[in-house]
Formats: structure tokens, sequence, C-alpha cells
């Protein structure tokens, strides 16, 4: 707790004692009239110089909200000795805003507990810690001011909310657990694939009996199997571009959130990389416990300024699993993360890239040079998505306004028209 | 209101004494000066500026003559008043949605308080006005009272903020 004596009670009695002084040597009792009501208001001021008990507790009504979403934080305060004015401030991030007043001002009876409610609206994404809340208690004149924290710190995760796919990317190779998927390989399933001729061991069912009928020989059905994929969402976190809580990273983890979900509910395995200054990754699993890890080590997710030169070398091999299909989400600014993916091509991993365009977030300076530097950067950025191209992998840029389902049908469409080649 | 408050004892004390107009507008108007910064956020002047109008006061009295001003209790009231409201003002300056209740039971507050230093006011000069037999006893009662007043405000001075 942290006093505070106003200048103002010295002040009083320092113009009392002057005014006695002064009345005395000047033998005016005027001037001793005039020192009275500082001298009584010194006194009062000092009697009043108590430090107030104060208990508070701070809640917030749940531990987890989507973006856009209201919690409500509970303040209960009790004062034993009550308090004539208390200043209450929750202290908030700048994601959370209070739609009532904050701070508010608050009276306090002896012994009668006092709640209020502070409706909080979830604006953006991320992990937060709640609290203390600061309280400043003013005695009746304003002569003393104790200031204390007080509540726990309670932490409230905001997910962000996250947009609906219609149709996902599909893998060019699926693994071998069952799932939602049709393989390209034959095997048992539902869908058709072809018609061959019988081989000892298969079926009775699957014989074609018409096939069979025509050819006068026995040709049985082939079919894909359903299995599942493993998608790895390699998230570049080396640098952010924009401003006021939007920007390159913003749209990354709003949109690993959108894609890890839909995935999820096709029962695919999702894993994910952060590959930055901080390197995480999550191995690929499936299932909605799956999901909430993600979307937790999103919500931790920034940008740490580092130097150090990283491959995917680094990363676990149970990270990127064979076959897996690897969605980069990145700005393309940073040579090592575009290094790191043109490597993982060469290694032969089902690459597409989706660039977070970070043009929207860049004002083109004034001037014959800003203007030439802004084209030349442009031009080196076209160059990079050249050597992407060349190496077979899809780069899509995706900006901010665009709902991202645009990027995935456009690397359909690229897949549909582009041969697959060996690196 | 504080202002006003300033303004009014100002006039009061340039009116009883025109003949020391000049002197007492000066010292009075440097506290003037001096309450633009109080009231701008400098607190710590507020003393200054309240022993500015004092002293602006004091001078009409001293000049004047021996007779004794029968209003002194309304312009120390003034002059309470002056110190309050300017910090009252500023203390209200950063504090949004300050409830009713809470203004109204301070107002009531300063106002008693007020009240009280006008009564006591009152009170001194009634017993000035009562003949005493014993000048010595007077003075040392007085003298008494001015050092504990002085030593109150040295302790309150060095107490831990």
């Amino acid at each position: 707790m942290t006093r505070a004596v106003s200048p103002r009670l010295a002040g009083y009695a320092g113009l009392a004692g002057l005014g006695l002084v002064a009345g005395l040597a000047a033998g005016r009792v005027e001037l001793v009239a005039l020192a009275a009501p500082f001298a009584l208001a010194a006194v009062v001021g000092w009697a009043l110089g108590r430090p107030p008990r104060l208990e508070a507790t701070l809640t917030v009504d749940r531990e987890r909200a989507l973006e856009g979403e209201q919690v409500t934080a509970t303040l209960e305060l009790v004062a034993l000795d009550g308090a004539d004015r208390v200043d209450i401030l929750l202290e908030l991030p700048h994601a959370l805003r209070a739609e009532a007043p904050n701070p508010r001002a608050v009276r306090l009876h002896p012994n009668a507990p006092l709640t209020l409610e502070l409706p909080l609206r979830c604006e953006r994404w991320g992990a937060f810690s709640l609290g203390s809340a600061l309280v400043r208690v003013r005695d009746r004149f304003g002569f003393h001011t104790w200031e204390m924290h007080v509540g726990q710190r309670t932490s409230l995760r905001v997910y962000p909310s996250v947009e609906t796919l219609r149709s996902l990317l599909p893998p060019l190779e699926t693994q071998v657990f069952i799932g939602n998927r049709v393989s390209r390989t034959r095997g048992d399933g539902i869908e058709f694939a072809d018609v061959r001729e019988w081989a000892p061991g298969d079926r009775l069912r699957r014989i074609n009996w018409r096939a069979s009928a025509r050819r006068r020989e026995l040709w049985v059905n082939d079919q894909h199997p359903e299995r599942n994929t493993d998608v790895v969402l390699f998230l570049d976190t080396f640098t952010d571009v924009g401003s006021q809580g939007r920007g390159t990273l913003d749209l990354t983890v709003r949109a690993a959130a959108s894609v890890a979900h839909r995935y999820l509910q096709h029962k695919d395995r999702v894993g994910l990389v952060s590959f930055g200054g901080f390197l995480s990754w999550l191995l690929p699993e499936s299932g909605t416990r799956q999901l909430y890890r993600i979307v937790d080590s999103l919500l931790t997710m920034d940008v740490v300024l580092s130097y150090a030169v990283k491959g995917v070398d680094v990363l676990p091999p149970r990270s990127l699993p064979p076959k897996a299909l690897v969605l980069a989400l990145t700005p393309l600014l940073d040579v090592r993360s575009a290094a790191a993916l043109l490597d993982l091509r060469a290694r032969g991993f089902d690459l597409v890239v989706i660039e977070v365009s970070p043009v929207p977030f860049v004002e083109p300076g004034t001037g014959e040079l800003a203007d030439l530097s802004y084209r030349l950067w442009q031009l080196s950025r076209e160059s990079l998505r050249a050597r992407y191209q060349q190496a077979g992998v899809p780069v899509i840029e995706w900006r901010e306004d665009e709902p991202f389902q645009v990027p995935f049908e456009e690397v359909a469409a690229f897949r549909r028209f582009a041969k697959r080649v060996r690196v | 209101m504080s202002a006003l408050a300033y303004a009014g004892v100002l006039a009061y004390a340039i009116a009883r004494e025109p003949a020391f107009a000049a002197a007492i507008a000066g010292i009075g108007g440097i506290g003037a000066l001096l309450l633009v910064f109080v009231l701008m956020g400098s607190e710590e002047l507020l003393p200054w500026t309240l022993a500015c109008l004092g002293g602006a006061y004091a001078l009409s009295l001293v000049a004047h003559g021996s007779a004794i001003d029968p209003r002194a209790p309304l312009v120390a009231l003034g002059l309470f008043m002056c110190g309050e409201l300017a910090s009252w003002s500023l203390q209200e300056r950063y504090a949004r949605a300050t409830p009713r209740a809470i203004t109204a039971a301070r107002a009531v507050a300063v106002a008693a308080l007020a009240l009280a230093g006008l009564v006591a006011a009152a009170l001194v000069l009634s017993i000035s006005a009562v003949p005493a037999g014993n000048g010595l006893a007077w003075t040392v009662l007085g003298a008494a009272a001015a050092v504990a007043i002085l030593a109150v405000a040295v302790r309150l001075a060095q107490r831990p903020t």
C-alpha cells in the first residue's frame, strides 16, 4: 500500500501557525481568526489519516472466450471501516475494451460488501492476464490517499474467430490411417477406381458381374480407400508487418486457426511449426484436444527478433512426417524462412506457400528514390515467387480483405494445370 | 469558484484600505498568479497562494488602524474555501464518472468544515472582545498555541509519504 499526503495538509498547518505568530507579533486578533479554519482543518486532516482496511477479490466469469464475445469481470470490495471515496481501475490489455466506466468511483460503507461488474468486450485474440485492480482510497477531504493493487491476476484466453472454409486443399498423398479423404491408391474403400482381372485372394463381393459376363472371365472392381492425411501448418514468425493490432502475424494466426479447425473436423492429423526467432512445434495429432493445443499455441505466438541462422534441420523429424501436406503461411520477408521452404520442397514434401501479403500494410514513401525502392522490393518478391513456382510450389498471395477460401481455390487450380515435378 | 473566493477576499482587502490599494493588489496579484499555477496542477503552491492573500489582507488590517475588523471570520471563510475548492477541482481533474452521492458527500463535508472554521474564527474574535484581567496569561496561552500548531506542521511534513 502506498500512502500520499496532500501538500495542502502541511500547508494548512503552516498557515495556521503563521497566522497565530503574526497575530501575536502584530497584536491583531483578526489574523488569529484567519488562522482558525486552517488549524481546524489540519487537526481534522491528521485525525483522518488511518489506513483503510480493504479486502478485494477479482474474478472473471470464464477463462476462455471467442473474439467479439463479452466476458464479465467481477470485483468484490469490503472495507472494514468504510471508505469515503474509492477509485477503482482495472488494468486492461489493449485487446479488451471495458463496456462500463473504468475507472469508476464508489463509496464503501463499513463491512458492507460491494460487487462491481465490468463487462469486457474481447476485441482481439490473445492470451491475457487480467488484473490486479488498482484501488485508490481517499479520505473525505482528500488529505490522504492510499493506493494499492487488489485481487489476484486471472488469465483469459480469447480465441480467434474461425472463418468457414467450404472446401479444403486435398493432399497429394494420404497416410495409412482411416480418414475421410479418398486416397489415390487402390484398396478397400467406397469410391470406385477401376476394374481389373480377378486375382487369387479377391473377395467374391468385389466381382463386377457385368464386366465379367462381357469378357467371359472374372473381373473385379477396384476402389480408392478412405485415408487421413497429415497437415503441417508452417508459420513464418520471423517478421510481422502491420500496425494497430492488424498485420501479417494476426492474419497468419487467424488463417492457421481456421485451417486447423477444418482439417481436424475431417479427421486429419494437424501439426504446427512456428518457424521464427522462437522455434516451437506441435506434433501432428487429430481430435478436439489437438485443436485446443494448436489454438493455445497460436495465442502465445509472437515475433521474436533473432539473427540466428536457422534451417529445417533444427526441427525434430517427427514434426514433419513423410507425405505430409506442408501449408506454409508466410509474408515472404525473411530469407531464412524462404530458404527453409525451398529446402522442404527439395526433401519431397507436398508444399503449398500461402503468402500473407505485407503489401497492404506498407506505405510507399514519397519521392523518386522511395518509389524506386518500393518497386524494387516488389520485383524482388516477384522473383522469389518465381523461384518457388520453378520448384513446383504453388505460391498464392492472400490479402487481408479476401476470404481464406480464395488461396485454397487458387492452389487447387494450380495443381489442376501444373505437372508434378521431382526436384 | 475558488478564483471567485480569491477575488472576493482580495476585493474586500482593497476596498477596506484604498490608500494602499497598489501594495495590496500587488501582493494579491502574485497570489492570483500562483493560483493560476495551482489550478493548472501544482497543488504544492496552494499554501503560498493563500499566504499571499492572507498577507494582502494583513496589510489592509495594519494600514487601517487598530480597530478590529468584524468581518475577519468571513475573510477566513473565503480564504479557506479558496483553498478547498482549488484542491477539490484538482483532485477531480482526472477522475471520471464520479457518482453524485460522492460529490454531494464531499460538498457537505467541506461545507461543514468551513462552517466550523467560521464559528471558530468568530469565537476567537468574540473572546478577544472579552476584557481580560491578566494580559500575560493570554499572551502565554497564545504563544503556546502557536508553538503547538507549528509542531503539528513540522510533524506532518516529516511523515513518510
